[in-house]
């Protein structure tokens, strides 16, 4: 994979921007994200979250299994602020 | 012979400072975080750096002091540390109703006592700096100095500098105890070996109270919960960074507020646009534990409240939510600088919601207390002895 490949599609963060993370001391996809943005977009994570554990795998040695999923959290896709606010409004 | 000249526990915006202005000081300093740079409170939060969200007095003026050194701190650094909308962009304080109005006006001639330049603006005013602001709002006070900051960058930003003046840095560390020589702290044990210093300090964050114990001392550090909501990236939609009029009472005067579930939940807003274009919407102040959830009852409340205010975030999407803890002392004053009842043991934490405004003056101020012995602006207001007892401070 040639490392100016765009893995966080959303937020146009390289392959080597990654190694770099992961060469400051990054071990986690949250410690990548920190340092890139790399998964802070608006998917949220979806299409990159597997390709960067895959690479911190290839960089540390850690199994896929040992690479903590990043802290889940609401909403699970984009949602209306509008209908949270109106929820409760008959119309 | 000790192989530091200080130890600093913990990896965020604040230990990430106190070692970059140590290291400028020529002093061999080693970082120890447990787990990741900013994996607490400073990769949590949003980014204000607003002196008028002060108390008025000597807090105000640590954040004015603190605000001086942010002009300079990219050069410094050598880093784009991300302020989002410029140093300057100014705050926005906007008041829903009278009582707001007045309990903001009589803090805004307060707090100008310190030589900040604060303008209570009508709305009709205050709409043509912030032209998203509700029409029906009574209208805002405004601070043409404020700004923020992206908190990751900073902290990124302050270690990568104190690694240049040759600062140490050891991550997944976690310290487990502290070494003693008779009374005094000379280092720290951890899974990775002990190291030994002349000073250790306390840069815990809200953890700062778990730290603070293993040199003997009780003190008074309980984290609070703040939710904050992030929105999908949108065009440039503000020109300041808001807070609304409810937020310096959340903050300094609890006990005024009448409603439960305001109470309950410290449920002031803030809002603000990072470079990115997303939108950073808080928060709340809820005393949680360590529980770093996030609710749907605060994240509802929240965006109920701040769309009475900004009506066009009604139509943008939420993408994501997250949740920091602030840790809290009971003036609101950090506790900083050398503990002198137990020798070569340093506090520099507890900041509350003022960790990032306050980071760089916090750093500066406890680097001169260790090398020179004197701050150059006095940090006596924040000594760790007002909170001890007589046995802590070695009395009988």
């Amino acid at each position: 994979m040639d490392d100016d490949i765009i893995i966080c599609r959303c937020q146009e963060v390289t392959k080597s921007q990654i190694l770099k993370a992961i060469a400051d001391g990054a071990t986690t996809i949250d410690g990548v994200k920190k340092r890139t943005r790399a998964g802070m977009g608006l998917c949220q994570g979806k299409s990159c979250q597997r390709l960067v554990a895959r690479i911190i795998s290839e960089q540390t040695g850690k199994s896929m299994e040992e690479i903590l999923p990043p802290t889940f959290r609401a909403p699970v896709r984009p949602v209306k602020i509008k209908i949270l606010v109106d929820g409760d409004k008959d119309d | 012979m000790t192989e530091y000249d200080a130890i600093v526990i913990g990896g965020g915006v604040i230990g990430s400072s106190l070692t970059y202005y140590l290291s400028k000081l020529r002093k061999k300093v080693l970082l120890v975080e447990k787990t990741d740079l900013c994996s607490g409170s400073a990769g949590a939060t949003d980014g204000y750096i607003t002196p008028h969200t002060k108390k008025p007095g000597y807090h105000l003026e640590m954040a004015l002091k603190s605000c001086e050194l942010y002009e300079t701190l990219a050069e410094d650094l050598e880093s784009d540390i991300n302020l989002e909308l410029g140093l300057h962009c100014g705050g926005i304080q906007a008041c829903e109703d009278e009582m707001q109005w007045e309990l903001i006006s009589r803090n805004a001639a307060e707090l100008s006592k310190s030589g900040l330049e604060l303008y209570m603006l009508d709305i009709e005013d205050a709409r043509k700096i912030e032209p998203e602001l509700s029409p029906r709002l009574r209208g805002a006070l405004f601070s043409p100095i404020a700004s923020s900051v992206n908190p990751m960058r900073l902290t990124q930003a302050y270690v990568d500098a104190a690694k240049k003046f040759g600062a140490k840095v050891l991550l997944h560390t976690e310290v487990q105890g502290l070494l003693f020589e008779g009374e005094r702290v000379s280092g720290v044990s951890t899974p990775n070996g002990s190291f030994s210093s002349e000073y250790t300090v306390n840069c815990g964050g809200s953890w700062g109270g778990v730290i603070a114990k293993m040199a003997g001392l009780d003190l008074p550090i309980i984290p609070k919960r703040g939710q904050i909501i992030v929105s999908e990236p949108v065009a440039p939609m503000l020109n300041t960074v808001m807070q609304s009029g409810i937020y310096p009472i959340i903050k300094y005067k609890p006990e005024l507020i009448q409603d439960e579930r305001i109470f309950r939940l410290g449920l002031a807003f803030g809002i603000e646009q990072t470079k990115d274009g997303t939108l950073l919407i808080g928060g709340t102040r809820e005393l949680a534990g360590f529980d770093r959830g996030n609710t749907f009852e605060a994240i509802e409340a929240v965006l109920k409240t701040v769309s009475r205010y900004i009506p066009a975030i009604l139509h943008l999407n939420f993408i994501r939510c997250f949740s920091g803890l602030r840790p809290h002392t009971p003036d609101g004053l950090p506790i900083l600088g050398k503990v002198k009842s137990v020798p070569g043991f340093v506090m520099c934490c507890g900041h509350e919601g003022d960790g990032i405004a306050l980071a760089p003056i916090t750093g500066k101020l406890v680097a001169e207390d260790l090398v020179y012995g004197e701050p150059s602006f006095p940090i006596l207001p924040c000594a760790t002895e007002r909170f001890l007892t007589n046995r802590e401070m070695g009395g009988g």
